[in-house]
């Protein structure tokens, strides 16, 4: 049997839409505890902490992103991932004994690594996209910044 | 004792319901909830594309929803109302949500992968290729096609112009039929 036509098939969809979905889990309990206990507003407070560190390894990732791109050879994403992967490996291996000033340094770590993700997924369509390939170098200097700051004694005194 | 509670609520009509809940009654809110949650979950799914997501933004209205329930004065129907809060409450979400980097350099996201889509449970054809459309091409059609937004309505609840709104739509349409042909 053929399927019908794009604008038949959308036109149908569309009446036939059904607007209700049945959530997998049940979300009541969660409203009903969110209703009767006051909302803690700690979330600013943990805040503040993780801008600044993200300001303060901008500043480092600016640095780095001049010196990676002053150079005569464009740096590709792979070229750079390559290096950056390596120089986080050895700064993990360095601190794997060292206990960490912040406890949530592995959950920052994985929102950058996020982001990684995402501007590589967005160089898979553009490659050569200078602004892209920027980016991926801030978010490897972020990692490696925050994996220094969390581990390294002299940033206790900031 | 609560269920025989909540069964005692969902005989009593809309109207009485949101009566109670304006006095505070708890019962009588779960009631509500009960009877809403389907189409307010149904409507953060398909502007969110993401089950998780949708799940915190449909608990999010509801919470939200408790407080503001004074403010809903019966003039529209409350679903209408009910809906409107919470395709503000979803787009705020998403914007809430997104990371710094996201933030920074207006990234938007993609949609829910193939695979993913398939496997959503309670969602027709049509819907399994909304939630793989990028970011505002998918809110911009879930509001004008399904929700039946005007244009002027989107570009002022997705802080877009109207053209933009119009060519969101367009590259919907385009990208849902290019892959409704290669299905």
């Amino acid at each position: 049997m053929n399927k019908p036509d794009f604008e038949t098939f959308l036109a149908e969809s569309i009446n036939n839409t059904d607007s209700e979905i049945t959530p997998q889990k049940d979300l009541w309990p969660g409203i009903e505890k969110a209703l009767t206990h006051a909302p803690v507003s700690q979330s600013k407070t943990i805040l503040w902490p993780k801008l600044a560190g993200v300001a303060a390894c901008s500043v480092a990732a600016l640095l780095s992103v001049q010196l990676i791109f002053s150079g005569a050879e464009p740096a590709t994403s792979v070229a750079m991932s390559d290096y950056f992967t390596q120089q986080k490996q050895t700064l993990l291996v360095q601190y794997q004994n060292q206990p960490a000033l912040t406890d949530n340094w592995q959950q920052q770590l994985a929102e950058l690594e996020d982001a990684e993700r995402a501007i590589k997924q967005a160089l898979e369509n553009e490659p050569e996209n200078p602004a892209l390939l920027k980016m991926l170098a801030q978010v490897y200097q972020q990692q490696l910044d925050l994996i220094n700051k969390v581990h390294a004694p002299k940033w206790q005194q900031i | 004792m609560l269920i025989d509670a909540k069964q005692a609520f969902t005989q009593l009509s809309e109207d009485t319901l949101i009566t109670r809940v304006k006095s505070g009654d708890q019962n009588a809110y779960a009631a509500l909830y009960e009877l809403h949650v389907k189409r307010v979950y149904g409507l953060c799914l398909r502007l969110l594309a993401d089950r998780e997501h949708a799940e915190d933004a449909t608990q999010e209205v509801f919470v939200q929803l408790w407080h503001k329930i004074a403010s809903f004065e019966g003039q529209s129907q409350f679903s209408t109302w009910l809906h409107s809060v919470t395709s503000n409450i979803a787009i705020s979400y998403l914007r809430k949500h997104k990371n710094w980097l996201q933030k920074v350099v207006s990234f938007e996201q993609s949609g829910m992968d193939e695979q993913s889509a398939a496997d959503c449970q309670g969602l027709n054809g049509l819907d399994k290729l909304v939630l793989r459309l990028p970011e505002r091409a998918r809110m911009v059609f879930v509001l004008h096609a399904i929700e039946g937004y005007r244009h002027e309505e989107i570009a002022s609840m997705l802080g877009m112009a109207v053209g933009s709104s119009k060519s969101q739509f367009h590259r919907a349409r385009q990208l849902l039929k290019e892959w409704y042909e290669n299905e």
